[in-house]
């Protein structure tokens, strides 16, 4: 079983074009698959899952979809407290948090010391996230650390700038397996660093769609993969 | 007599039970799964094999224009076979396909760059094009190296910006020194292309990007098209359609895309050169 799974939750809003509904209907939809998904994955014994729930990019769509989908997270994670706490899940959230309203980003402050302590399962909500702001960010951690004195330039290594990664937070930050639903074929600035030997896997079904057989079929298939991380077998 | 011991033993057994089936219906999904995958996999070669013969109308025109980059990962089992990598080349050559990268972990490729460019015809190192069209296929080899070792190497320069800067985290200019597009100019300075690839092929065993250059990945469509050894024209037109169909929001709201119109017709052209070479 893969110890951490990524996915890239699209197909939100076709999903609602194709059903004649309002976008943010599809959101809705989307934001019940993540809860079942969420529970279905730490159920099969997947320590770590990565949900891509909103990119930098994404504040590029419609100010009425945006508010939505921040107030959305926000009613989320005030109901899904309870799940967390009671399930003993730890929350992490990885992202920029500059553009955030400050009702949720006091929300993601308090459901993660909340849940700081929890092991077992691991659950990273990526919220304005880039892949490329990720590596930029932690150049610039590792670039205050040598201002400091607290390491010299000359030891920074690729190892020093995974450690300063938003996914740091996590005992696995590299994925096994990362999901893109929605039949797109592309990692959207996802995980850029990090996905190195992550296996693809790219269905063709929306994200409010895919459901635990489409999850199961994702696992075996990752079962049948031979991975190598660039050795000779 | 204890009366639990029986009980516990009942219920141990069962729960063995309970296991056992549980493991064998995963292997039986396993199976399910695997038949699924074979029956596509023919079904694949034979749609491959009709394409290749011009037989599906659709892929006998391809819009090129849209693929500005195109990037192969190869395995570096396959990547020891240059000759698989030579006749991927001259396809894509015959598809008018003008840059690709060509990306191994081990830099295997780059060291048999030489040979390649030779064999490959009209074929020219990218870095010495710059971004002058050339009429034949600029090539560039990439490997590890040119990834999370070339981004410590880049962030190197950033640094030594940042630690002669009066103003924390930016140069002496003011401007913030760790951005997109300082980190894109500091990879040039130590000898990277900073060019996205439009579509990655990968050819191997597995559905992965194999370590490449994270930093160019953003936006990429990535498509796995199996062993090299086994590679198929028809798979690979088939790929190179179906990113030039392919609509990119960018995460943001839907925009329309208005398509050049340049298409050949990519059978003759096929043709033509497995005439050529009789």
């Amino acid at each position: 079983m893969p110890k951490h799974v990524a996915i890239i939750l699209d197909g939100n809003r076709r999903w609602a074009n194709k059903r004649g509904l309002r976008v943010s209907e599809g959101h809705e939809a989307g934001a019940r698959r993540l809860l079942e998904h969420v529970m279905d994955c730490f159920a099969m014994g997947i320590n770590t899952i990565s949900l891509f729930a909103f990119s930098t990019e994404n504040w590029g769509r419609p100010d009425g979809e945006v508010n939505f989908l921040m107030a959305m997270f926000e009613k989320n994670f005030k109901s899904e407290m309870a799940y967390y706490d009671r399930y003993k899940v730890k929350i992490s959230v990885i992202g920029r948090r500059t553009n955030m309203p400050e009702s949720l980003l006091g929300l993601i402050q308090e459901v993660e010391e909340a849940t700081k302590s929890y092991k077992e399962k691991h659950l990273i909500m990526a919220i304005d996230y880039s892949g490329r702001f990720d590596i930029l960010q932690a150049c610039k951690s590792l670039a205050e650390k040598t201002k400091n004195g607290l390491i010299q330039v000359e030891d920074i290594d690729e190892r020093m700038i995974d450690k300063e990664l938003m996914t740091s937070c996590s005992e696995y930050p590299n994925p096994d397996l990362l999901i893109r639903t929605s039949g797109e074929q592309r990692i959207s600035n996802f995980f850029l660093w990090q996905s190195a030997y992550t296996e693809l896997y790219f269905p063709n079904v929306l994200w409010p769609d895919f459901g635990e057989a489409e999850y199961l079929k994702a696992l075996t298939w990752y079962q049948q993969r031979q991975r190598r991380f660039g050795r000779r077998v | 007599m204890d009366f639990n011991d029986p009980m516990l033993a009942l219920s141990s057994w069962i729960g063995q039970i309970g296991d056992f089936g549980l493991g064998l219906l995963w292997r039986f999904i396993h199976i399910v799964v695997t038949l699924c995958h074979i029956v596509s996999g023919i079904f694949e070669a034979v749609e491959s094999y009709a394409i290749s013969l011009g037989l599906i109308q659709k892929y006998s025109s391809i819009d090129i224009e849209k693929l500005k980059c195109l990037a192969v990962v190869v395995d570096i089992e396959a990547a020891r076979d240059v000759s698989k990598v030579v006749e991927l080349l001259e396809w894509l050559t015959t598809i008018g396909v003008k840059q690709v990268g060509l990306f191994d972990s081990q830099g295997l490729l780059k060291k048999s760059k030489d040979m390649i460019l030779e064999m490959v015809p009209r074929s020219v190192l990218l870095q010495e094009t710059g971004e002058k069209d050339t009429s034949g296929i600029a090539l560039e080899f990439i490997s590890s190296s040119d990834n999370k070792e070339a981004v410590v190497k880049a962030a190197n320069i950033l640094f030594q910006k940042y630690l002669k800067s009066r103003h924390p985290g930016k140069d002496e200019e003011g401007e913030n020194v760790f951005t997109e597009s300082h980190l894109n100019e500091a990879l040039r300075v130590v000898g990277e292309s900073v060019h996205v690839p439009d579509l990655l092929l990968v050819y191997g065993p597995v559905r992965s990007h194999l370590g490449f250059p994270a930093w160019r990945l953003r936006y990429t469509e990535i498509v796995h098209m199996g062993s090299l050894k086994y590679m198929r024209y028809g798979s690979l037109l088939k790929a190179i359609h179906k990113f030039t169909g392919v609509r990119q929001n960018y995460g943001k709201s839907f925009i329309l895309h208005h398509y050049i119109s340049n298409t050949r017709s990519i059978h003759t052209l096929y043709r033509l050169k497995l005439l050529s070479l009789d």
